[in-house]
């Protein structure tokens, strides 16, 4: 069995196996999939509660995912805010020596989240500048 | 209208996020779909040989006593009812209820055709190139329930 606490590892080499099957197009395939057929928790909450939908999912899997955090909801501006002091998951990669990440292994972040939130008519910006730090920040702004 | 701030350490919880399984069984059942079965072996083969490297050299150093910590530290972690026995060259897990398999039926999930390679295939790729050999029997897809058994290989 691959404990859930080895997910990430899992997921990264899984990047870097499509890549090297059919390029990174092979990549952004399987996360548009993954987009579809496993955020729909995301989805319905967002369908539902409008911008509170993103506090009610992020509330969940962020603390189930012991991440180091900071996240607003400003129901007056329309904004939904995370910023990440440190991503559990690129810090666990990090922290792995015997493992090299998957060289864009956060674009998996903006690819699944953008592809359900742009389409509810809100807007997705996610600065990964920090990456290589762990570190993250995503805005969602209702249309 | 109102503001709503939630700020969390690392150290405020616990890592324990159990959709994970949910995205591996996606990964599988997608891998399966576009790439074929070996596709799903050859990639949990080769990403067990990169993750598990320190746990295969430790099985090569240390014997079956290696893979019995590591999967009782696993089985501890994610619950489910397992038995795990040593004795001498002979490692038995018996899974009774597997935790993967409760997750998917407490949130409704199938079971990707193939996901029990990501027992037996992990298991044998684990063994690869030791002194040891996986064998996964028994395997009943609900409750999960499996007997993994690692024995000494035999010489030619």
């Amino acid at each position: 069995m691959i404990s859930c606490t080895e997910f990430i590892p899992a997921y990264s080499e899984l990047f870097k196996y499509l890549e090297e099957k059919d390029g990174k197009a092979a990549v952004i395939k399987f996360w548009e999939y993954l987009s579809d057929n496993f955020l729909n928790n995301l989805r319905d909450l967002v369908k539902e509660h409008g911008l509170k939908g993103c506090w009610m999912y992020w509330s969940h899997t962020l603390n189930e995912e012991a991440a180091d955090f900071t996240m607003e909801l400003d129901e007056d501006k329309d904004e939904f805010k995370i910023v990440m002091h440190h991503c559990p998951s690129k810090g666990r990669l990090a922290e792995t020596e015997h493992a090299k990440p998957y060289r864009d292994y956060c674009g998996h972040c903006d690819v699944l989240y953008r592809r359900v939130l742009e389409p509810l008519g809100f807007e997705y910006d996610i600065d990964l500048s920090r990456c290589d730090r762990a570190q993250c920040t995503v805005m969602v702004r209702k249309r | 209208m109102k503001k709503l701030v939630m700020d969390r350490r690392a150290s405020d919880n616990e890592y324990l996020h159990k959709d994970f399984h949910i995205a591996l069984n996606h990964a599988i059942d997608y891998l399966h779909g576009n790439y074929g079965e070996d596709a799903v072996r050859d990639y949990l083969s080769r990403f067990t040989k990169v993750y598990y490297a320190p746990l295969i050299s430790d099985l090569k150093t240390r014997g079956l006593v290696a893979l019995k910590d590591h999967f009782e530290k696993i089985y501890s972690i994610e619950g489910g009812d397992v038995d795990i026995v040593l004795n001498d060259d002979v490692l038995i897990i018996k899974v009774n209820k597997c935790p993967v398999m409760e997750h998917f039926k407490k949130n409704n999930v199938k079971a990707a055709e193939l996901f029990h390679e990501t027992t037996r295939t992990v298991n044998e790729a684990l063994c690869d190139g030791t002194p040891y050999i996986a064998e996964f029997l028994d395997y009943n897809e609900d409750p999960g329930s499996n007997i993994q058994r690692f024995t000494r290989r035999q010489k030619p």
